[in-house]
């Protein structure tokens, strides 16, 4: 015979809660922010190969913080929808609010219902156009979505990054400035990150259908070393 | 539709087909009997640093259905798809195969090789054209950026994919094209001489050929050019499309319609 013991809601959500953050504080932090041409996404990720950033949609990014098989279904996903949802109605159909909701949905059901908490939080980006606003979503791993005026912070320390970011660009600046601050927001005071450790994607407009593209860290280098 | 997430044992892959059937959304290739617009005369020439590539522009049921079809569409950066056949099936295949490509693309960061482009419409052309009486023939050339060259693959009733060292053309007045590209072809045709030929061939077609759409001067409709090379796929623009074919055109008016004993 087995032994069942009460557990109260409160606690069960608790250990859940602090399960799923102790996962996620392991990882690394991602900032995302508008700039006066677009969204850039900033990563640190010493792999090349394994994203934390990536493409979804046309006009819409996704990035991961926590753990990388969990995250990465969920881009998997993300891409799968877009792609179907284009396939059956139309390009210009495709929302991110729509993926976001979807997203949340099934990190709060597993949340309260699975085994374990997803040990993620997600960021879906969407370029504004002629029929949507740019929009940053920002999905914990209970289900709590955030729609976020300016910038996003997702991953183990995000309130003291976000810190960093929001007095160090108290506007929507232009790309350089961005990434600069992100980086350095990403870094802390006391410690640099090398280029090769940094994955950057952004969202901009340039006269193609797709706008998402992966910086190279010549790039990357180009644009920390402006000012 | 929600969130299509899938156990491993069960996940599709990259592959679109294997999406859209594990989700229920695929095209349905299998038999209709309706009376349809067919698409007409499509062709593929290699020339030194790539491939080109010209279409006309009319699809034809009973009647003249539409004049401005477009038979040669981007697939992706590289590669172009071009339609023969029924029309409803063949924009079909295009849209389907522009999808999957990038589709791929996003699942697994990497671009799939022009060679695994070709393959994976095989099977679709098969299961399309063994089960219906719309069959379609679509032709794809690229530019393979492993090779430094254009390439062009061919299709068969059933599926069976081959590659094309030379040319390749799809279509009704593919046997007027193919005399011409056959008589003009040589290995080291340089971009002018491709599009030249590419253009004479097509004009051939379209005089021979009923269903085949010739330059129309009147509404200032002319064949779709495309070019595919190291930067990529490009279309030609119409002002230069027409251009050629009017030099075609007075050429053959001046010699009252036969080529006059050379090819021009």
């Amino acid at each position: 015979m087995s032994n069942y013991f009460y557990v109260s809601p409160e606690q069960l959500i608790k250990d859940r809660a602090e399960f799923a953050q102790k996962g996620i504080a392991r990882g690394r932090s991602i900032v995302a922010s508008l700039y006066d041409r677009g969204v850039v996404m900033v990563a640190e990720n010493p792999s090349a190969s394994l994203n934390k950033v990536s493409e979804i949609y046309d006009r819409i990014a996704f990035a991961g913080a926590g753990k990388y098989n969990e995250y990465d279904r969920l881009r998997e996903a993300g891409v799968r929808w877009a792609d179907s949802m284009g396939f059956t109605y139309a390009r210009e159909d495709v929302d991110a609010r729509a993926l976001a909701n979807y997203y949340a949905q099934h990190l709060g059901d597993l949340f309260t219902e699975g085994q374990k908490p997803l040990e993620v939080e997600v960021l879906v980006a969407q370029l504004g156009g002629d029929l949507r606003p740019t929009k940053l979503f920002r999905i914990l791993y209970e289900g709590t979505i955030a729609d976020e005026p300016r910038f996003s912070v997702i991953g183990g320390d995000a309130e003291t990054i976000r810190e960093r970011f929001a007095q160090a660009v108290p506007e929507v600046a232009d790309l350089a400035t961005t990434l600069r601050q992100a980086v350095a927001a990403l870094a802390g005071p006391d410690r640099t990150i090398p280029i090769s450790d940094l994955e950057v994607g952004v969202l901009e407009d340039r006269g193609a259908r797709r706008t998402f593209a992966r910086l190279e860290p010549d790039r990357i280098a180009e644009l920390l070393g402006e000012g | 539709m929600g969130l299509p997430l899938f156990r491993p044992t069960q996940d599709p892959g990259p592959s679109f087909l294997g999406l859209t059937e594990a989700l229920g959304v695929a095209p349905e290739w299998g038999p209709t009997t309706s009376d349809v617009p067919h698409a007409t005369t499509v062709i593929a020439v290699r020339y030194v640093q790539g491939v080109v590539m010209a279409g006309d522009r009319q699809a034809t049921g009973a009647y003249i259905a539409s004049r401005d079809v477009k038979k040669i569409g981007a697939a992706d950066r590289f590669t172009a798809l071009a339609i023969s056949g029924s029309a409803a099936r063949g924009v079909e295949l295009l849209k389907f195969a522009q999808l999957s490509f990038e589709h791929y693309e996003k699942m697994t960061s990497t671009a799939l090789s022009l060679e695994g482009k070709a393959n994976y419409l095989s099977p679709i052309i098969q299961r399309n054209n063994l089960s219906s009486p719309l069959p379609v023939l679509p032709l794809l050339a690229g530019y393979d950026p492993t090779q430094r060259a254009g390439r062009i693959f061919e299709y068969d009733g059933a599926g069976g994919c081959y590659e094309r060292y030379d040319f390749a053309t799809i279509g009704s007045g593919s046997p007027f094209a193919e005399g011409a590209l056959r008589l003009g072809f040589r290995a080291d045709l340089d971009l002018e001489a491709g599009l030249e030929l590419a253009a004479l061939a097509l004009y051939e077609a379209g005089d021979n050929d009923p269903s085949t759409g010739g330059p129309d001067f009147v509404r200032g409709i002319f064949p779709m050019m495309v070019v595919l090379d190291a930067a990529g796929f490009r279309e030609l623009a119409g002002d230069d499309v027409g251009e050629r074919f009017r030099r075609i055109n007075e050429r053959r008016a001046e010699s009252r319609g036969v080529a006059g004993g050379a090819l021009r």
